[in-house]
């Protein structure tokens, strides 16, 4: 089922801190891993990734290098900072709440 | 399939500041989308398909580059409000310079005391505040309105108004002669964009010849007309150095921001 877009850009920066806390990646495999483990439902534009990683990035929660892959292709990884891992401990927490109050309301509302 | 030609329209419409920013922005976008081609080629698609299926995946460039201008917007407006802060005191400076030096010759050839100038202090602010604001405002309105003349002449009318009205208020029997220097100086810089040599100079003569018809002598010393002129256009020459000047050093933004004067 296609998520509504506005929910998907709001969720995008949780994502990125999320994946980013198991290890280091580039652009385009963040969008493959999104993809892998959302069975290919968690699907957005993937141009518009980029400047949300340069807005973490700004804030100071990810750090940026770039490196050699082993095909020989220089690629930007993007990993995250101690302020990264705190925010991302901190959306995950949120988004949790969130996500128990929106299915208490619903449960009642089905109820 | 115009990887390249997808990432320059982003780098482009972004605004980002800085050459080292936007080239990495550049690198790092064209890496994604070589990417993205590789994997849908080695799906078997056909050439059109695949462009397809890349803009599709990828995204539009407007909306990309919409995304990049506001996550850099503050560093963009800083660095603005610093280049027009740069821009301002030293276009100030040089008609401060140009003027004084003029009043100078002025003393000398009519044989009186330069301290007389102090006596008229006031008003060679309003009228070096005035010359500065009408060339700045004139320049502002090509930068922000870089395609069409009708709207680049809006901040110099608007200020011109604002700036009549205060004249008018604060300096009432002085205020002609600010406004026309103010008039000089921005229609003397919308003249220094045609091509042809020194008719940006009827720019500068123009509004003081309508001035001197309207109003008559305005100042003592208005039998040297001609003195006027010549500090208002080497004033004029000045700051049209100066923003030359800028232009060069602050070259990587004006190179990408499509804000060259066409009209």
């Amino acid at each position: 089922m296609p998520f509504d877009r506005e929910l998907l850009k709001g969720s995008i920066a949780l994502l990125i801190l999320k994946l980013l806390s198991e290890r280091d990646m580039y652009g385009y495999e963040i969008i493959q891993e999104s993809l892998r483990r959302s069975q290919d439902a968690f699907e957005f534009k993937e141009g518009t990734l980029y400047p949300a990683l340069h807005q973490l990035h700004k804030r100071g929660y990810l750090h940026s290098e770039w490196r050699t892959g082993n095909n020989g292709k220089q690629r930007k990884y993007y990993g995250l900072t101690a302020a990264g891992r705190k925010a991302a401990r901190r959306s995950e927490q949120e988004w949790l709440s969130f996500t128990k109050v929106v299915k208490a309301i619903l449960s009642k509302a089905k109820a | 399939m115009h990887l390249d030609r997808i990432v320059s329209r982003i780098i482009l419409l972004a605004k980002l500041p800085g050459n080292d920013r936007r080239a990495e922005v550049a690198e790092e976008l064209r890496t994604h989308l070589e990417d993205l081609a590789e994997e849908v080629q080695s799906q078997g698609y056909d050439e059109e398909a695949l462009d397809r299926i890349v803009r599709m995946r990828f995204g539009e460039a407007e909306e990309i580059a919409g995304a990049f201008t506001s996550v850099y917007a503050p560093e963009r407006l800083a660095k603005l409000i610093l280049q027009s802060a740069m821009f301002v005191t030293a276009s100030t400076m040089a008609v401060v310079v140009v003027i004084g030096g003029v009043q100078l010759i002025a003393a000398i050839c009519t044989a009186t005391s330069v301290v007389s100038i102090w006596r008229g202090i006031h008003r060679e602010v309003f009228g070096i505040g005035a010359v500065t604001a009408g060339y700045c405002s004139a320049y502002a309105g090509e930068r922000i309105f870089p395609t069409s003349l009708a709207k680049a002449v809006l901040p110099s009318v608007t200020l011109g108004l604002w700036l009549g009205a205060l004249f008018g208020w604060l300096v009432p029997q002085h205020a002609a002669l600010p406004l026309a220097a103010f008039a000089c100086a921005a229609s003397g810089r919308l003249l220094q964009r045609v091509k042809i040599p020194f008719v940006w100079f009827a720019g500068t003569a123009v509004p003081l010849l309508i001035a001197w018809a309207l109003f008559g002598p305005l100042i003592s010393g208005w039998q040297f007309p001609w003195l006027v002129w010549l500090g208002l256009t080497v004033s004029c020459k000045a700051l049209r150095e100066i923003v030359r000047l800028l232009e060069r050093v602050f070259v990587e933004d004006f190179d990408y921001s499509e804000n060259t004067a066409k009209f």
